[in-house]
């Protein structure tokens, strides 16, 4: 093969690019994904008082603000040595659960619902949630909005502030919840439920009662068997936002389970020249390439991985999905759970286990009476000096980090977002879907390309933690290039 | 009865130039009178929840940093309409790469029967850098804020 040369992305900064690669033959030789990286932002940190943080990570993202705003507000906790009451973790729990609902419920619809509802090789221009609101009808796409808008009154309600929360503090949270506004949340609660297993119908219908979409999410194309990693509670049941973390191996078995603080002994970062995203992997299994299995440190930190790492969900509906989903999807039993599923497109899927468990987590928190504790402060008197905090955000374990000097002003800062946990798997996959789908003579369409789209799609990367919010649409321009390096096609994908 | 209207700022107010929208929002907030019936705020978001923010308003101006994917002249402002940016490149905050288009948005959210403003003004500055972390616009940018600011403000009147 011809030296490979990618010129950093200028002009189209924030887009994702993926090379392809073709041999002699007409195969795919390799691929690349290309995801620019926003600079200086330690710099930025440093100096500045470390109690800002909550409120200036929650701008880093467009997406996810209210993960970056936890996080954040974990790290203080351990920054100032303070732990909250059990109240305040209720609250910040029920917040964080809301948010999950919302995002969710927006991935499935907007994002990865119209390859189901609308078909793989339906015009870009039809697939996103305008046409699924087409195919499906005005009323779900109402309860699409509505379960956004009355999840969002929760965050701004509880979070101080809408889209950008501002609530967070060191070991405290600085909004109490009134019993008034416990009434409004206690229904807002039973629609998220009842929205969470209508949409869980929805899944069924469509796609599980097509063999085509069926086939589509088992096939080889699409399948990796990695390292999952997912937070998990004393039970080892999925939780959002606390515990330890947990990584299972490609069987299945417990690999390790370690406290978030603990995470640079189990995790570091490599750096590939043609990459300007690191990839993180387990460093106690070690690098060995962009490959499957056990003997491979890549792990991968998603809705379907923290199904794997899990021994289950702690609310009752959501583990009656749980199960669904593994006996439906061909898993035995090992030692009492369920072997990992390795079919990335499960992800959607299980992203919709994931809604179901949120909305009833936020509900027994909403009815919990320890709920509306007027007491939402904890006075900080402890020095600060280094603290971690560790959230599952909706894309993958995120991470923050934060040392500082006797006076609490920042002296380091370190990020590890959810998406660049993903960096590794996101890149086999693409790659693997590229393989698979252009061999030699194979004529390049729109609807092979968002085939291959959906390899990267079902991660929801978000590339705004990374990056920042795209100047285009969905991202991807995909360029072909034969051995000689010359471009034979060039397409960009419009999503949405 | 007066037109209930939106200022919204749009960008990340610590990624350089992309916090302009936000800067210019912040100008306008100022120059109101205390007793404004008009609304002013700022978010650094795109596609649905940005069309959210605008519900039940019956107008909304925004303010956006731009960049053109061939040429750019930074400090250089444009005046669109909805259907401008459905023509031409969208603004950096009026898309989402997570679920839809600002056009794709309120379409949806017409369709929903969502009370959405008639009249929806953008204000596109083009701008230098977006990828540094920094609290301050460049130069050219930063030159364009006034005048960006007594447009919104001829707007209003």
């Amino acid at each position: 093969m011809n030296r490979i040369t990618i010129d950093p992305i200028t002009r189209l900064e924030g887009h994702g690019k993926i090379e392809i690669f073709l041999n002699e033959e007409g195969d795919v030789e390799n691929t690349y994904l290309q995801i620019p990286e926003l600079r200086g932002f330690e710099q930025f940190c440093v100096g500045r008082p470390a109690e800002e943080m909550p409120r200036i990570t929650n701008r880093i993202c467009g997406v996810c603000p209210e993960a970056h705003h936890m996080a954040g507000t974990k790290a203080l906790d351990a920054l100032f040595h303070v732990e909250p009451s059990s109240a305040v973790k209720k609250v910040r729990e029920m917040f964080y659960n809301a948010f999950y609902v919302t995002d969710h419920t927006t991935h499935f619809y907007a994002l990865g619902g119209p390859d189901f509802v609308l078909g793989p090789d339906a015009p870009a221009a039809e697939r996103n949630i305008l046409g699924v609101v087409h195919k499906v009808g005005v009323e779900i796409g109402k309860e699409v909005i509505d379960t956004r808008m009355r999840n969002h009154h929760v965050i701004k309600v509880v979070g101080g502030r809408g889209v950008h929360p501002v609530a967070g503090m060191p070991g405290g949270w600085s909004k109490a919840i009134t019993e008034e506004e416990r009434d409004e949340f206690v229904e807002i609660c039973k629609k998220n439920v009842d929205f969470a297993l209508f949409s869980l119908q929805v899944f069924d219908d469509i796609v599980l009662a097509n063999q085509d979409y069926v086939d589509l999410i088992l096939a080889d194309t699409f399948t990796h068997r990695t390292y999952y990693m997912g937070t998990v509670d004393e039970n080892n049941l999925i939780n959002f936002y606390d515990g330890m973390i947990r990584v299972v191996d490609p069987e299945g078995a417990e690999f390790v389970k370690y406290e978030a603080k603990d995470y640079a002994e189990h995790i570091t970062e490599r750096v590939e020249p043609w990459s300007y995203l690191k990839f993180p992997y387990l460093k106690n299994v070690g690098w060995n390439g962009f490959t499957d299995g056990k003997e491979s440190g890549v792990y991968c930190a998603t809705p379907l991985s923290r199904l794997n790492a899990s021994d289950g969900m702690a609310t009752p509906k959501a583990q009656e999905a749980y199960e669904k989903f593994y006996e439906t999807l061909g898993s035995k039993k090992v030692n009492g759970r369920y072997q990992p599923v390795h079919q990335r497109l499960a992800t959607h899927w299980a992203r919709l286990v994931e809604l179901l468990y949120a909305a009833e987590r936020m509900q027994e928190l909403v009815n919990d009476p320890e709920i509306t504790d007027p007491d939402m402060r904890m006075i900080v008197t402890n020095t600060p000096d280094e603290g971690v905090g560790c959230v599952e955000a909706p894309r993958g374990t995120l991470t923050h980090h934060y040392s500082t000097d006797e006076n609490g002003i920042l002296t380091k800062v370190n990020l590890i977002v959810g998406t660049t946990n993903n960096n590794a798997p996101i890149t086999m996959s693409v790659k693997k879907a590229a393989k698979t789908l252009i061999t030699k003579g194979t004529v390049v369409s729109e609807g092979l390309l968002n085939r291959i789209e959906m390899a990267f799609r079902n991660y929801d990367p978000c590339m705004s933690c990374a990056t920042h919010s795209l100047p285009g649409q969905m991202p991807l321009e995909v360029v072909i290039r034969d051995v000689e390096g010359n471009e034979v096609e060039r397409l960009s994908q419009f999503t949405n | 009865m007066h037109k209930k209207t939106l200022v919204l700022g749009l960008g990340n107010p610590i990624l350089t130039d992309d916090g302009v929208g936000v800067l210019v929002a912040e100008n306008v907030r100022t120059r109101l009178p205390k007793d404004t019936h008009i609304d002013v705020t700022e978010v650094s978001v795109g596609g649905l929840t940005l069309m959210e923010t605008m519900i039940g308003y019956d107008r909304v101006i925004l303010i956006d940093a731009f960049q053109h994917l061939e040429e750019n002249s930074p400090g250089v402002v444009h005046r669109m309409s909805l259907e401008d940016l459905r023509s031409i490149s969208p603004t950096q905050h009026s898309v989402s790469p997570h679920d839809a288009s600002l056009v794709t948005a309120m379409e949806t959210g017409q369709r929903m029967g969502l009370p959405l403003p008639d009249e929806v003004t953008i204000f596109a500055i083009e701008v230098e850098n977006v990828m540094d972390f920094s609290d301050q616009p460049t130069p050219a940018v930063a030159a364009v804020i006034p005048e960006v600011t007594e447009a919104v403000l001829a707007e209003l009147n």
